[in-house]
């Protein structure tokens, strides 16, 4: 079976955890997932290049509504007005920010 | 609901003893612990109870019923066995709130990468076969720019009718149908960017009053681009099933065609191979007008099932294009029982997958507080 979350659950104002389906726990700080956004408008599709930079996202970004897409990733609409951004499950778990997963 | 009787000495227990030595050969447990026996009611020496399966497609329902008769038949006390085969589709994946299609159990996308291989015949007569077996089923033509349900389900001339905002399928063989081809007028091209590509498509699985089904089987256009993404985006898609000729050009798209549902993690439920030979209708020789073995290739390579094979035959092109499909037009034919044989795997198949993924996916949403 591949990978999946099973549950989304928001922890203060600036962080969201996830529950995996092989039971692995995620806590993510949101604006730090704001910045690894990899869609169209903040990378370049053609040549890479990071068109999203720190000082462009808000201190205080929050995402509004978080919702599953298909079977493979999630979609996140942020407080910023963002909303093209797709996090595939992989892509997301590559990012969990646990201490487990950093020291990996 | 369990009665005990009261004259004799058969209980319900006994029964089910005896009926926990009936397995399900796909499942690979007893229909007892799989919770398929229901209403179980016994009168004097006579036994009445359902066996509710999880799909009416399966390939095993006359074995299991006369199986079942069998076994509760070898009690001493009883006289008389009345099965009943029912069923029950279960949903491969539970549908959240906003996302569309919440009426529908399971979703199936029929795809190939590669145009001209049969697509649609292919997906017309399994969808036809699987109501044949009694589920409830619908039909989407995927293809906005060439719809071909329209024709090859005599439906050219029908214009769905809107209620509320809902559009209401076309209805015929016991298939619910929605295609581009009823929307526009015959022999218009729909002459579009992938915008609005994608725009119809959503519409299609969130304005279309599709109602209670157990299988909705997706025509897929070929190539692996905005109508592909599209699908697999907007609804759980509870597998796909691959259609090729059995030639390396069109296994080469097919590759891709199946990769693609990988990566955005879509099961394949099999591989179907089209076109796969031609049988003379004088000696029966069968000339492999395709090469051979193609589809039986992709599924090695692919790690996945060859749920058949689909022989080249006028016939088939015949009934297309007087829209009745060969599954209603010649039910009894070879080719029929075919699509019969492949309907029921690809039922099994996605039942199983169903049972065994249960709790590992879950399409979810929140808003932030």
């Amino acid at each position: 079976m591949s990978l999946a979350p099973l549950e989304l659950k928001q922890v203060g104002p600036k962080h969201l955890g996830i529950v995996w389906n092989d039971g692995h726990q995620s806590l993510f700080n949101v604006r730090n997932l704001r910045l690894k956004c990899r869609c169209a408008v903040c990378v370049d599709e053609w040549t890479r290049e990071e068109l999203l930079k720190d000082e462009m996202v808000p201190s205080d970004i929050q995402p509004k509504r978080i919702e599953s897409v298909g079977r493979y990733a999630l979609k996140v609409e942020w407080s910023d007005g963002h909303d093209s951004g797709f996090y595939t499950f992989e892509h997301l778990r590559a990012l969990c920010e646990c201490p487990l997963c950093k020291t990996r | 609901m369990l009665f005990r009787s009261k004259n004799t000495d058969l209980t319900p227990e006994k029964v089910l003893e005896k009926l926990r030595t009936v397995q399900d050969p796909d499942l690979h447990r007893d229909i007892v612990s799989l919770g398929f026996v229901k209403n179980l009611k016994i009168e004097g020496d006579h036994v009445r109870f359902d066996v509710e399966l999880t799909t009416p497609a399966c390939p095993v329902k006359e074995q299991l019923k006369a199986q079942c008769e069998a076994v509760v038949k070898s009690l001493p006390e009883v006289k008389q066995v009345e099965v009943t085969m029912t069923a029950h589709v279960r949903s491969s994946a539970q549908q959240a709130n906003r996302i569309a299609l919440p009426s529908v159990r399971n979703v199936i996308a029929v795809a190939s990468g590669k145009g001209g291989v049969g697509k649609s015949t292919v997906t017309i007569n399994l969808s036809m076969a699987l109501a044949a077996e009694g589920a409830r089923v619908g039909l989407l033509d995927a293809d906005i720019y060439g719809p071909s349900i329209p024709l090859m389900m005599g439906t050219l001339d029908a214009k769905p009718e809107s209620r509320e905002k809902r559009v209401i399928p076309i209805e015929k063989f016991g298939v619910k149908m929605m295609s581009m081809g009823y929307l526009i007028p015959p022999g218009e091209p729909v002459v579009w960017r992938g915008p609005m590509v994608h725009g119809a498509l959503t519409q299609f699985l969130s304005q279309v009053e599709w109602g209670e089904l157990d299988y909705l089987l997706i025509d897929m256009p070929p190539g692996t681009g905005d109508a592909q993404l599209t699908i697999s985006q907007s609804a759980p898609l509870s597998g796909a099933v691959i259609v090729t000729t059995p030639q390396e050009v069109s296994l080469i798209d097919a590759r891709k065609g199946l990769k693609m549902f990988q990566n955005v993690k879509v099961p394949i439920l099999g591989i179907v191979e089209n076109m796969s030979g031609f049988v003379c209708g004088h000696c029966q020789e069968v000339t492999s007008v395709f090469k051979k073995g193609g589809g039986e290739k992709l599924a090695q390579e692919g790690g996945v099932e060859l749920l058949g094979a689909i022989p080249l035959d006028p016939e088939i092109a015949d009934t297309s294009d007087s829209g009745t499909p060969i599954v209603a037009a010649q039910p009894q034919s070879s080719v029929s029982v075919r699509y019969q044989q492949i309907a029921r795997k690809l039922a099994a198949h996605l039942s199983v997958l169903t049972l065994k993924t249960e709790g590992q996916f879950k399409p979810l949403s929140m808003e932030w507080q």
